[in-house]
């Protein structure tokens, strides 16, 4: 390659460097996990507490980036229509909120997850950490990015970090703590998938050991399933006794990776059994 | 497994035998994942001109104790111009702690070096082990069974009479198949101690995140040992 070629190539990487949206300097010096893990379990800001649902039978929907950018175009309205028709008593949404995480986006988002008119746990993608403010505002509006709640004392959701690809040691110690709990059917939430099908992609949980890791303290603790976002699409896979979802995303058409179908996963618990099914939004 | 190993010793007692055996000890660690001392044994045969056996055995220390991977290959030069060679190798890997363990099969084609670049690419078959069979090599089917792209490109730029360094990026090796979300840098080198044993050394790390557009440096390698050519 002359090195006339090389400066061109080099201009138009700098080139599409400075034209997209990211925060390029923010995104280097930002908090990373451990940062914001540690922030969170401070206690600062402090974690949501449960909603209130009958405590024999209740619904709840779970799905992942909205990726909401200028435009504003999302599925929620889609996803409205289907709480009221389906009784829906809340909702999880497992990150990537926005595409950019500008300030208009966030604001946008925050008002459409509002509308849905239900209550919702919200944690972190890596979507959301593209500003250097990305997490400050993600707190703001959410509160923490790692936390547990338990539903009508029978389901514990444990929203973990993992916007960075990985979960890092705090967060390790913290969600084996949380897996130990034995009286409550315990589920994972979080952005990025540890296994999703056999394809050769680079959208799951970063390392070998660290997925293994995972899935042996899910298998050892009996964690009932690991519900991801990141890669759009509804996959389910069972990996010994534990359930791993990829639970839909609410992105507009052609946004971001398009592995499947947009839509969510719907849990619903009667009588002390729990079932699922995916909804797909077209 | 068996009968690839009776190859082995076919090979070496049948034919007039190149061996490369080595040792090394090094360090492994992962934040909050792992982080264990390793001691590595590995012999390169070549029972005749453009063919290649390798195997190895990686033992934990301080975490994961016991046998921590072994490994053992099959190579054939298909092209001797470009030094472009066929590889065939299987894997295991365990972590005694978390009751798990990893099978895996490599199909890489590896040219080099030429101009001191070598490169490698090719597929992995990931077959991830959990409970009772954890440590047999012989498990070939699992629910989280996948398929990964592999990728070296690695360059040695300094090579002095008795000494060289090489660096570049390497997503497997004897003992290991990263993800391919995992961006893996490495640098290693050796310096003859005398005719036929060399001190070499290697040093890697591994990006993660960056396909999600956040990156950082996660896991250290470090290992260090004596390569003798018998």
């Amino acid at each position: 390659m002359t090195s006339r070629r090389l400066f061109l190539l080099g201009s138009a990487v700098l080139l599409a460097l400075c034209a997209c949206k990211w925060d390029l300097w923010g995104i280097v010096t930002r908090p990373n996990v451990e940062d914001r893990v540690r922030e969170n379990l401070s206690g600062d800001p402090p974690a949501p507490g449960p909603v209130a649902v009958k405590p024999d039978s209740f619904r709840f929907a779970v799905f992942g980036d909205p990726q909401i950018q200028h435009d504003n175009v999302n599925r929620l309205g889609k996803f409205k229509q289907e709480v009221a028709a389906r009784s829906i008593d809340f909702f999880c949404a497992l990150g990537d909120l926005t595409n950019d995480a500008t300030g208009d986006e966030v604001d946008s988002i925050k008002s459409d997850l509002d509308r849905v008119g239900i209550p919702y746990y919200a944690t972190i993608g890596n979507h959301d950490l593209f500003q250097a403010d990305g997490w400050e505002r993600f707190k703001q509006n959410y509160g923490p990015s790692c936390y547990s709640v338990v539903i009508a004392g029978r389901i514990k959701l444990i929203f973990l970090d993992t916007a960075d690809g990985t979960v890092g040691p705090t967060q390790f110690d913290w969600l084996e703590t949380e897996l130990q709990d034995s009286a409550h059917v315990k589920i994972v939430l979080t952005h990025f998938p540890v296994y999703d099908g056999d394809k050769p992609m680079m959208w799951r949980l970063a390392s070998d050991a660290e997925r293994v890791k995972v899935q042996g303290l899910l298998e050892k603790y009996g964690a009932y399933a690991w519900c991801a976002g990141h890669t759009h699409g509804l996959r389910h896979m069972q990996v010994g006794a534990v359930q791993h979802f990829t639970c839909g995303a609410m992105a507009p058409d052609g946004v971001g990776l398009d592995y499947g179908n947009p839509g969510f996963l719907l849990f619903t618990f009667v009588r002390d059994s729990l079932s699922w099914q995916f909804v797909e939004l077209n | 497994m068996k009968r690839l190993l009776t190859l082995v010793v076919l090979f070496a007692a049948t034919a007039r035998a190149a061996v490369v055996g080595s040792a090394a000890i090094g360090y492994r660690g992962e934040p909050g994942v792992e982080s264990e001392m390793q001691a590595v044994l590995q012999a390169d045969i070549t029972p005749v001109r453009f063919f290649k056996v390798d195997a190895g055995l990686s033992l934990n220390l301080f975490q994961n104790n016991g046998l921590g991977a072994a490994h053992l290959g099959l190579a054939a030069e298909v092209y001797s111009p470009a030094h472009l060679t066929l590889r065939l190798a299987g894997q295991h890997q365990q972590w005694t702690d978390w009751q798990a363990g990893e099978n895996r099969l490599l199909v890489v084609f590896e040219a080099g070096p030429l101009y001191g670049l070598d490169a490698g690419a090719g597929l992995v078959r990931r077959v991830p082990v959990f409970g009772d069979r954890y440590s047999s090599p012989l498990v070939w089917s699992s629910d989280a069974a996948e398929w990964n792209f592999l990728y070296r490109l690695r360059w040695k730029f300094i090579q002095r009479e008795n000494w060289w360094i090489r660096a570049g990026l390497s997503s497997y090796d004897r003992f290991t198949a990263h993800n391919p979300q995992q961006f893996p840098l490495e640098a290693d080198g050796a310096y003859r101690l005398r005719d036929g044993l060399e001190l070499a050394g290697l040093v890697s790390t591994a990006i993660v995140g960056y396909s999600g557009g956040l990156a950082s440096f996660h896991d250290l390698d470090l290992s260090v040992g004596v390569r003798h050519d018998f």
